[in-house]
């Protein structure tokens, strides 16, 4: 049994149909990489099966329980986490705090929070700079701050809404050291990304996206040989 | 405490001395007017840090908390003219009823957003002082007087001297700003500034919206009708003019604006230095409906709009922070 | 026509005829809010200075209120503009919870100020052109000053739709609201049509002050009612979008004159505050559709 299962998911919005009869999975323990070219249907795929959006049609299971129209807190509680595309950090509140809020997701206790927390600093690298505000982060540090909120909350499976756009190379390569980290941990990962040095050396499995239908699945190397997805990003030059 | 906290005990020691001093002053005075004016302070102190909790940590603004402090005024004062109840119960009778209302606006309005509550709690503000001022059976614009008993504890009546209100007054304040630092440390403050800060984040971290936002306006209605209930009794009259109307709802707003929202100490802070500038001015420039003390309070709240949204509180932290 | 006929026909048309108002009123608060998501509290209280212009200018200087509508017109304009300026420039980037504080202490010194500079007393223009009845056939009764006040809405409220519709700047007006960065993209200056939108959205306060000074008594508080009155036909019609803004501001008009039929006129206000907070129930059930 798959930890996520997508099945036949649709979403329209008016007119446009963003997400069309989608159908993917992705196994425990996988690190599944999404990918497809702008307005392709990546970040909408997410919001429906984070709760953000209510799907027209299809069903998202998630060990083997039926997600659908969840609310996002309730998504995130059952054990499913995500980040967003665009950082959404808790500006006024410090780093430390920023993480509590995660874990305050799993803990009730002020001081259980915190002690939580600093593991999850701790882990991510962010423990220097615990009592800097949020506001003052650099866009990496913020990056990496989303995510330690997220696990914060103990999910099964993260799910990262490009999280490597904005950074240098060398970012791009710490960032990608923290994604592996985070599956050694036992946590499953489904990210979306467009930067391609950074999602095909880390993928188990990548899913190409085209229109809001899927059009590939395979490893990286299979999917990168694929006719269908170098058409659908004409420009685009990369190569295996 | 969100004050740079060095080390506890300065502030705690700074605390316990204005403690004390708040528990000596009523009897430094022959006169009564100090004591009148510091239990009036009290009460609104008390009901805007009940505001706090509500527009400070979980960002949804109230304009028109008159509503719940009128309830409370209403509530216990319909109870002990027509059926000898104590304030002490209509108190919380009051504190009921103004939880109810304030959950059902706030469970629609938090669905849709901050402004759309901030309507409505004006509307509501007009429906409820329209209703009021026509309901004769609780007085309509005449209002209620409540008649002299002997004095006694239990009727919160207190002939001799203002003391005794005073003191409850007080302990009002207190536990206003206990429940508030309660919140501030506890996962359900943390929870409220997250919603505050970005409802979307929070929402992903697990954070039910809704659920959080309507604890906090619970909080802050009962608090708002706690107090409506202390100053009906001392007042001994009320009126919709005088305990339901927009300018408390304004006054109540300010009060916590203008000394720091989101901080534990602002509102009472901001009660403390506006309520008597109001009380000086009006004496001074304004009788008669020359609202010099409203334009005052108009400009006040634009400047720390304009300019430092955190209030006194934060204006205080940076002229420490420059000098540390 | 029986008399309860006539009654209720009299209610209606004052319903319609006042709404009228509400709607343009409401327009210029709709404009503002869309363009720049910012909620105006104190709109309602540049309704009073716009009729206590049209008062002094009746009272000082003898210009009749029709003749003074299109000056009116322009003079709120400029007062949107500056206001736009020198102070609401300043908070338009600050949080939401900064920016209602702001437009409420505007409101609250616009108030106070009002009273403070021309007391408490109500004002009435009397004798103007517009005073008069025209009785049409049922026995109704209309009073020319509200009629032709209500013509005047209607007439700036299609001006203003063809405005935002029609013409270039109205359509550089609606690429701000849905993209300040993207217009500025196309060349579109944010702070140049955010400046605009508000002297057009006081501009309509401004026609409609004028024309209600003809009937209507002025005084420092009849921002009030007219405010609040304008925040829920906006929030009920829909922010940005005119059409809505004027249906809900003509049913609006018509509950609130029913309803000071039904329930007695202290009552009247409560009808359509009543209807905006079922309106506002319904929505969060789903009932009325998305904002």
């Amino acid at each position: 049994m798959a930890l996520l299962e997508l099945s036949g998911l649709t979403k329209r919005f008016g007119g446009l149909v963003a997400c069309n009869e989608v159908n993917l999975f992705v196994d425990e323990g996988e690190i599944v990489g999404l990918i497809g070219p702008n307005g392709a249907g990546k970040t909408t795929l997410f919001n429906c099966t984070t709760g953000y959006y209510r799907p027209d049609g299809g069903t998202i299971t998630f060990e083997g329980q039926n997600i659908t129209g969840w609310p996002p807190d309730k998504v995130s509680h059952r054990g499913l986490a995500r980040t967003f595309q665009v950082v959404r950090t808790f500006k006024e509140m410090t780093v430390l705090e920023n993480v509590m809020i995660g874990s305050y997701c799993r803990v009730a206790s002020t001081e259980d929070a915190r002690k939580e927390a600093l593991r999850v600093l701790e882990f991510t690298g962010l423990l220097g700079k615990k009592d800097a505000l949020g506001a003052g982060l650099t866009v990496a540090d913020k990056k990496r701050l989303e995510m330690a909120r997220a696990l914060a909350t103990k999910p099964r499976l993260i799910m990262l809404d490009e999280a490597m756009a904005g950074l240098t190379q060398r970012e791009v390569a710490e960032a990608i050291v923290m994604v592996k980290a985070i599956r050694d941990q036992g946590i499953t990962v489904f990210l979306v990304e467009h930067v391609m040095e950074a999602i095909m050396p880390i993928s188990d499995r990548v899913i190409v996206l085209n229109y809001g239908e899927k059009i590939a699945e395979g490893t990286p190397a299979e999917v990168c040989a694929n006719e269908e997805v170098v058409k659908a990003y004409l420009g685009e030059d990369y190569r295996a | 405490m969100r004050v740079g906290r060095l080390t506890v005990a300065p502030q705690v020691a700074v605390l316990v001395l204005i403690l004390v001093a708040l528990v000596i002053y009523p009897w430094l005075f022959t006169r009564s007017f100090p004591v009148h004016l510091m239990i009036v302070i009290f009460i609104y102190a008390g009901v805007a840090t009940g505001w706090n909790i509500l527009g400070g940590y979980a960002g949804q603004v109230s304009l028109g908390h008159a509503v719940y402090f009128g309830l409370g005024a209403y509530a216990s004062t319909v109870l002990s003219t027509k059926w000898g109840i104590t304030p002490w119960l209509g108190m919380f009778v009051g504190g009921a009823i103004a939880v109810l209302i304030s959950l059902l606006i706030g469970y629609p309005c938090f669905k849709l957003g901050g402004r759309y509550f901030s309507i409505a709690t004006l509307v509501l503000g007009e429906v409820m002082a329209t209703i009021f001022l026509n309901w004769r059976w609780v007085g309509g614009a005449v209002g209620v007087f409540i008649p002299m008993v002997e004095e006694s504890f239990l009727a919160m009546q207190f002939h001799s001297s203002k003391i005794p209100y005073y003191y409850i007054a007080l302990v009002f304040l207190i536990v206003s700003v206990a429940i508030n630092y309660l919140v501030d440390k506890s996962q359900f403050g943390y929870y409220l500034r997250a919603i505050k800060g970005d409802p979307v984040a929070a929402h992903s971290l697990g954070i039910n919206l809704t659920k959080y936002k309507l604890m906090a306006m619970s909080v802050s209605a009962f608090l708002g009708a706690i107090g409506g209930t202390l100053y009906g009794n001392y007042v001994m009259y009320i009126d919709p003019t005088t305990v339901m109307y927009n300018t408390q709802s304004t006054l109540i707003m300010l009060f916590a604006a203008f000394g720091g929202m989101g901080s534990l100490f602002g509102p009472t802070l901001g009660t403390f230095v506006l309520y008597p500038m109001g009380e000086l001015t009006r004496a001074y420039l304004g009788g008669g409906g020359r609202a010099v003390n409203l334009i005052i309070y108009g400009a006040l709240v634009l400047i720390v709009a304009l300019y430092q949204p955190g209030g006194l509180v934060a204006w205080f932290r940076q002229l420490t922070r420059k000098r540390g | 026509m029986s008399g309860q006929a006539t009654i209720i026909l009299q209610a209606i048309l004052s319903g319609l005829m006042i709404g009228f108002i509400f709607s343009l009123v409401s327009a210029g608060l709709s404009l503002i809010w869309g363009v720049m998501d910012l909620v105006n509290f104190a709109h309602g209280d540049f309704l009073m200075l716009a009729m206590y212009f049209t008062y002094w200018a009746f009272a000082l200087l003898g210009m009749d209120p029709l003749f003074f509508t299109p000056l009116n017109t322009l003079l709120l304009f400029i007062v949107g503009a500056l206001v736009y300026k020198f102070l609401i420039q300043r908070i338009i980037d600050a949080a939401k919870t900064a920016q209602t504080f702001a437009t409420f202490g505007l409101m609250i010194i616009l108030r106070a100020g009002a009273q403070f500079v021309w007391s408490g007393d109500y004002r009435a223009v009397l004798d103007s052109r517009a005073t008069g009845q025209i009785w049409i056939p049922g026995g109704v009764s209309l009073g020319r000053p509200q009629l032709l006040a209500a013509i005047g809405a209607v007439l700036s409220s299609a001006f203003l739709y063809w405005l935002i519709q029609r013409t270039e700047l109205g359509r550089a007006l609606q690429a701000v609201a849905e993209d300040k960065a993207a217009a500025s993209l196309m060349g579109i200056d944010s702070q140049r049509m955010y400046m605009l939108a508000w002297g057009i959205g006081l501009a309509c306060v401004g026609v409609a002050g004028a024309l209600l000074s003809t009937h209507y008594y002025i005084f420092p508080t009849v921002g009030l009612l007219f405010g609040q009155m304008a925040l829920v036909t906006v929030a009920m019609g829909g922010f940005g979008n005119i059409p809505g803004t004027f249906i809900a501001g003509v049913i609006n008009g018509l509950v609130m004159v029913l309803s000071g039929l039904v329930l007695g006129p202290a009552f009247k206000y409560l009808g359509p505050f009543a209807l905006y907070l079922v309106v506002v129930l319904g929505r969060a059930w789903g009932l009325f559709g998305k904002e």
